[in-house]
């Protein structure tokens, strides 16, 4: 009990006007610069970023590479455009879809954003042929829109002959098409792409021609601006669900509006700091809000059921404020730093946005703790005795709902603690082995659910086309002119075909599939000379008769003018970082085994790569955080306990909830992704906050019963229904998310609400078990 | 000058003034531009920057004969350097009522092709000129507009008459109105914004006759830019017609080509 909550009772209005100023002015802070961003030059407003290239800082080498490269090989992220039609003999090769095609690719270069001399479409790529004996001709590909469906498939057939070309905008079968429009910056796709929409609806189109938009740029932009909405409907409706689940326990509409109070001040003040601080709002810190919430929420549902269960005994609300507080002070202090200190610890990893996630979630309980010492007692004492009347829990063993699930926990606990503890080494070990079995792999594409256009799209051409996932091969020879050799070029011909037999390979394209396919036309069309030409000069020659084409730039994408470094481009047909890191693996291994000739260096790049990159950090960091913060909280608890022995106990249930919850995610197949990585730091603060509430007031009314057998029963009246009202207003209040349209968040929705259940039921079910089974351990003092 | 010749000058060119039309500026800026003496040779250096800066460097030498004014011509351009496209050659026979005749030669694989471009507006060796800019855009193919006469400019506005043959949607050139050279090109898109800019850099008078020695083409969409330096031009050295057939471009003829 500290002089915190004697203020608070006795200057309830002083802690009431310092919250909500304190709470006014971050709200103030941080929507005026957002909503008048030149009134208030000075302060910072809401900046998104959904970029996952930022999971990685600025200077990271991966990402100094991926940039650098870009720039030096003139390379742009793409938005994917693909048109098909199922019902149509010809697919979309019929005159009046490719006219659409052509308007559609007109259209798209007058959008600013757009990178229009690089868009790879039918009308803007050249076709290069034999023109008759011993002629070559460099020629538009579709200069204007076909008048008739023979043309049309003129225009198809050229297609299919160029190697570049098939695959990757035209698909094998000849019936669909995909458009690259090139993009000056990531967060402009979305707006590109709504724009591109808007335009295809005006199409006169024929039957069954369909329009697809999906790449990497797209659902990240698209997942910026759902992230907003969710923020604004789900998190708002779980709070009104954690609302109306106290509302049914507690009865009293006044009470619980202190602890929605305490949830909504600490995600304001927290959001507003994080905004005013100038930190982004990133796919991490945007849940926030929805984590904050139920630790919110969580001690202040500690106090309202304490509360509710001694007024009635007690029948004067300052001697039962203060009882309650007394009691829970130390649990709900420990609960907090414990929590901090699982979430604190995410600031060690390397990850930029998860770092910031960690410090200000901990800056939110710190918060959230303060209010609820303060500002839920100041709260209480404002309630007018009357209007508790006939509040709170009457009779001690009045059946509560979740008194008869207790008392048969409390039995079980009782008789049977040998068969609880076999059966949770039993599920430990099968944890274990789900665990062993956890696939660690994200998709940027996947965080949107199947049925979403983006994902609709991802599936339609990744099954048709070579793939819409780029990846970049980066090679680096040292030496001018290295790739106009022969010798260098055929041993790249065999990594490409290497590459390409792995399944997620669609193509890889490079400078030989361009010095290649110009060598068989200048021999006339001839196969056998779909080849490299025998000497450096002989291939520099060819490459200077493609030079003479309309868009010579283009060699440039895939060498450096001086011929020291090349790019192979990968383009891969699903974007989960584990199918890449595969591909980097084989990459690797055939290097190891056939090494280019000469002194070449390889690195990749690429979204998809960076992408790779950044969860393994995650993957890695988060292991480590979770070990630091593991051993934090161990000292805490022996401290808190005064006991390495009870601290250790104290271990006990968070242990077991995190290696069921893996276990599980391990044995389902579900992909450890980011948010499921993340939510290990929050099992940690949830299950170690209720063995600290069980174990505290375990020794408490054991020293006021003097013996455990006395101790078990009244562990389960009050105090294992503050935990259970907890399990249960937390546990169905988020599970709201499990409707969000967006993964990520439906994820974090099941965990949080399975960890709470599991930690709850694990808590109530071993620690009694561990403490029946060895007493005299525990309390030395019964040996007597 | 003697008073009276000048002023006979200055009525002359006032009358010409008041009378010349659009075409007729087009037409002597061709000439000025393409047609001058009866063949010539010039040295090339062409220097690729790309928008990085990053720069590559061409030797070349061009041989020109012209078959008639405004008419038909021949060219043949000969690459000295770099070294790994040493000797090849281009021969272009140009036809301003119909598609040009094109040959490659590639010594290394020594293959003659004709090459068919469909149109003229392709990279000429991967410069940022086309080979319509190296050989020179009828005057006969767009219409011309006379849309303001400066103290030293007429400027000229073009629309092309096959707008789907060519990927501008006008341009407009400035002309100087003593040489007829054009000093400064712009070409438009759909969207009305200028992507690409010709300018001469340098003028001098070589035989008698004003001639670019230094010309860039800049594209304004991509970035980059290609400059020409002509340190060599030479004129009416009675080039032979047959030196512009195939058989030449397995046998260049080393002493024209400085060699």
């Amino acid at each position: 009990m500290n002089s915190l909550v004697n203020l608070a009772i006795r200057r309830p209005r002083l802690v009431t006007g310092v919250s909500a100023l304190l709470t006014l002015s971050m709200l103030l802070l941080a929507t005026l610069p957002s909503v008048f961003p030149e009134r208030f030059p000075a302060l910072h407003g809401v900046q998104v970023d959904t970029d996952p290239e930022n999971m990685l800082s600025h200077d990271n080498p991966a990402r100094v590479l991926h940039r650098e490269e870009k720039a030096e090989f003139e390379l742009y992220e793409q938005i994917v455009l693909g048109v098909v039609n199922d019902e149509n003999p010809q697919g979309v090769f019929n005159a009046q879809t490719l006219d659409n095609v052509y308007r559609l690719t007109e259209f798209a270069k007058t959008l600013d954003g757009v990178v229009a001399p690089e868009i790879i479409a039918p009308s803007t790529v050249d076709n290069i042929e034999q023109a008759g004996l011993g002629a070559v001709s460099f020629s538009w590909l579709m200069p204007k829109p076909p008048e008739t469906d023979a043309e049309a498939l003129a225009v198809r057939d050229a297609m299919l002959r160029l190697p570049m070309m098939r695959g990757a905008i035209v698909d094998d079968a000849g019936k669909s098409l995909m458009l690259f429009i090139p993009i000056t910056s990531k967060d402009q796709s979305y707006r590109i792409s709504r724009a591109l929409m808007d335009e295809i609806e005006t199409f006169e189109r024929s039957g069954g021609e369909k329009y697809h938009i999906t790449g990497l740029p797209v659902a990240n932009d698209t997942f910026g601006v759902q992230m907003f909405l969710q923020m604004a409907i789900s998190a708002p409706i779980a709070m009104g669900l954690i609302f109306l689940l106290m509302l049914y326990f507690f009865k009293r509409l006044t009470l619980i509006v202190s602890p929605m109070l305490v949830a909504l001040m600490s995600v304001v003040i927290t959001m507003g700091a994080l905004i005013a601080t100038g930190n982004t709002v990133h796919i991490m810190s945007s849940m926030i809000p929805i984590f904050i919430m139920p630790i919110a929420v969580l001690d202040a549902v500690h106090i309202l059921s304490e509360f509710y269960d001694r007024y009635p005994k007690l029948q004067d609300k300052r001697a039962t404020i203060r009882a309650v507080m007394s009691e829970l002070w130390w649990p709900m202090f420990f609960t907090t730093v414990t929590t901090v200190a699982g979430f604190a610890s995410l600031m060690m990893t390397p990850i930029p946005p998860v770092r910031v996630f960690g410090g200000f979630i901990a800056l939110g309980v710190m918060v959230a703790w303060v209010l609820t010492v303060t500002f839920v007692p100041a709260y209480l004492t404002f309630l007018p005795e009357k209007s508790l009347q006939n509040f709170g829990h009457r009779h001690e063993g009045d059946d509560d709902e979740a008194t008869g699930v207790l008392r048969l926990i409390a039995s079980l606990a009782g008789h049977r603690p040998r068969a609880i503890l076999v059966c949770s080494l039993v599920l430990l070990g099968v944890a274990g082995y789900g665990i062993s079995r956890i696939q660690i792999n994200d998709n940027p594409v996947k965080w949107f659910e199947p049925s979403h256009r983006i994902r609709v799209a991802d599936a339609v051409l990744n099954e048709r086309f070579s793939g819409t996932y780029p990846a970049y091969l980066l090679l680096d020879a040292g030496q001018e002119n290295a790739f106009k050799d022969p010798a260098l070029l055929e041993a790249l011909n065999g990594l490409q075909a290497h590459l390409e037999q792995n399944a997620n390979v669609g193509k890889t394209t490079s400078i030989t599939g361009v010095v290649q396919t110009v060598y068989r036309e200048m021999m006339e069309g001839d196969e056998a000379y779909f080849r490299i030409p025998g000497s450096s000069r002989a291939v520099a020659q060819t490459l200077l008769t493609y030079e003479s084409s309309h868009r010579p730039g283009d060699l440039f994408h895939f060498v450096t003018p001086t011929y020291d470094k090349a790019v192979v481009w990968l383009q891969l047909n699903s974007g989960d970082n584990r199918e890449m890191s595969s591909v980097v693996a084989a990459a690797n291994a055939y290097l190891q085994a056939h090494p280019l000739p000469g002194q070449v260096q390889h690195d990749w790049f690429g979204l998809t790569y960076i992408n790779v990159i950044w969860q393994e950090k995650m993957v890695a960091g988060m292991l480590g955080s979770l070990l630091s913060s593991f051993a934090v909280v161990l000292v805490l608890m022996m401290v808190l306990f005064r006991s390495p022995l009870w601290g250790l106990l104290a271990m006990v249930p968070l242990t077991l909830t995190i290696a069921l919850i893996y276990g599980v995610i391990g044995l389902v197949g579900k992909d450890y992704d980011m948010p499921v990585a993340v939510l290990s730091s929050l099992s940690l603060g949830l299950a170690v906050d209720y063995a600290i509430h069980f174990l505290a007031r375990s020794r408490e009314l054991q020293r006021q019963r003097g013996s455990w057998a006395a101790t078990l029963p009244a562990m389960f009246t009050e105090p294992g229904r503050a935990i259970a009202r907890n399990i249960i207003v937390i546990g169905i209040g988020f599970t709201p998310l499990i409707l969000a349209p967006l993964v990520p968040y439906q994820t974090v929705g099941v965990l949080i609400s399975a960890i709470l259940l599991v930690a709850g039921l694990v808590t109530l079910l071993i620690l009694p078990s561990i403490l029946t089974l060895f007493e005299k351990r525990f309390f030395p003092e019964n040996r007597a | 000058m003697k008073p009276f010749l000048l002023l006979f000058s200055l009525l002359a060119s006032a009358i010409q003034l008041s009378a010349i039309t659009a075409q007729e500026v087009a037409n002597k800026a061709a000439e000025a531009s393409y047609y001058k003496g009866d063949d010539g040779r010039a040295q090339v250096e062409m220097r690729i920057t790309d928008r990085q800066g990053r720069e590559r460097v061409r030797e070349l030498t061009i041989l020109r004969r012209d078959v008639e004014d405004l008419g038909d011509q021949k060219f043949y351009v000969f690459f000295h350097r770099p070294a790994d496209v040493s000797e090849t050659a281009f021969l272009v026979w140009k036809h301003p009522d119909g598609q040009d005749d094109r040959w490659l030669y590639l010594p290394a694989l020594d293959l003659v092709r004709r090459i068919a471009a469909s149109d003229e507006r392709t990279s000429f060796v991967g410069s940022h000129f086309y080979y319509e800019d190296v050989s020179g855009r009828s005057p006969t193919e767009d219409h011309h507009e006379l849309v303001e006469t400066t103290d030293n400019y007429y400027v000229l506005q073009s629309t092309p008459k096959e707008p789907d043959s060519v990927e501008f949607a006008s341009y407009k050139t400035w002309i100087h109105r003593t040489t007829f050279l054009p000093v400064k090109t712009e070409y438009l898109n759909a969207q009305g914004k200028v992507y690409r800019t010709y300018q001469a850099l340098k003028v001098e008078t070589i035989e008698g006759i004003p001639t670019v020695t230094e010309s860039k083409m800049a594209d304004q969409e991509r970035g980059g830019s290609t400059t020409l330096r002509y340190p060599r031009v030479q004129y009416n050295l009675g080039l032979e017609d047959e030196l512009f057939t195939e058989r030449f471009l397995r046998n260049p003829p080393r002493e024209l080509l400085g060699q």
